[in-house]
């Protein structure tokens, strides 16, 4: 695993960061430019028969990824904040409609850091506390609205903890 | 809106006492009594928690007498357990592929091979990668 991940305290978020031999710039065109993320998005085997991206805040990125055995999985994101070429954030977006079992709302953002020749890359994903708040609602447990969510981190460790000893 | 089941799984998982609860019930059954044993908090205070936990069917209460035990139901986190791998593979795997293809990207451009028919004028230009 080439990817360095992390979960640090605190925060309800899953951190990745990886260093690419390739200058900032660059970068930032193999994931903002359709051309070129449907050329990487998804992975060895994957394709990308659509991928259109309307790289501002706002703008609709709209994916169907292949995967190795034929299925396709129609994604839709829409950016939140653009910053060429250092910080780029995107979330899930249901147009209103209940997501699809299964679906999470992830709130993903990258920024790069210029380190010569290559380039720092480093992605948070929050999970996004919308549904959390609204299931608070549904439970009536005002209270632990104003906790917003927790650690993903310790969720992870009570995950990985349980499991380990059912 | 409807919340689909693995929010609600993370949404149980987000306060620190019901995750310490979690942990208690993954080395046994126990009652509310015991549960509430550590904690400076009423009854009634854990009792919600469970009632969350039940919810969302990350335990179980047994039906018979007053001191119900819950009971530790694994499959939720079995969901979220997955779904944090399928995502952490997702990256890993893409961002593999990533860095090869900037390796196609920063390639510089092959000279062209010469055509058997039409001059250097007809030759077509090479696309940019990066343009």
């Amino acid at each position: 695993m080439n990817t360095h991940i992390e979960s640090p305290a605190g925060e309800p978020i899953i951190v990745m960061s990886r260093t690419f031999d390739a200058p900032r710039e660059v970068v930032w065109l193999a994931f903002t430019d359709a051309k070129h993320v449907a050329k990487w998005y998804g992975g060895f085997g994957f394709s990308s028969p659509v991928c259109e991206i309307d790289v501002r805040p706002g703008g609709i990125w709209r994916h169907v990824m292949r995967t190795p055995s034929g299925a396709d999985y129609a994604m839709e994101f829409v950016y939140v904040e653009v910053v060429r070429p250092e910080k780029l954030v995107w979330k899930n977006t249901t147009h209103g409609k209940e997501p699809r079992p299964g679906q999470l709302n992830v709130v993903n953002t990258v920024t790069l850091e210029d380190a010569g020749k290559r380039t720092k890359w480093k992605l948070v994903a929050l999970f996004d506390s919308v549904a959390d708040r609204d299931q608070a609602m549904k439970n009536g447990f005002s209270t632990v609205i104003t906790q917003g969510c927790e650690k993903l981190n310790d969720t992870v460790k009570t995950v990985a903890a349980v499991m380990e000893a059912t | 809106m409807a919340v689909d089941p693995l929010s609600s799984t993370l949404f149980a998982l987000s306060d620190p006492t019901r995750r310490a609860i979690l942990a208690r019930l993954a080395s046994g059954d126990a009652t509310v009594m015991d549960l509430a044993a550590p904690y400076d908090m009423s009854l009634a205070a854990v009792s919600k928690h469970l009632k969350v936990l039940e919810t969302t069917g990350l335990i179980s209460r047994s039906k018979e007498a007053q001191w119900r035990r819950c009971h530790l139901e694994a499959a939720p986190l079995r969901a979220v357990s997955a779904w944090l791998e399928d995502y952490r593979r997702f990256w890993d795997r893409s961002l593999d592929s990533l860095a090869e293809y900037l390796d196609v990207m920063q390639r510089p451009p092959r000279p062209r091979t010469k055509k058997r028919h039409g001059s250097a004028a007809h030759r077509t230009k090479r696309k940019d990668p990066l343009r």
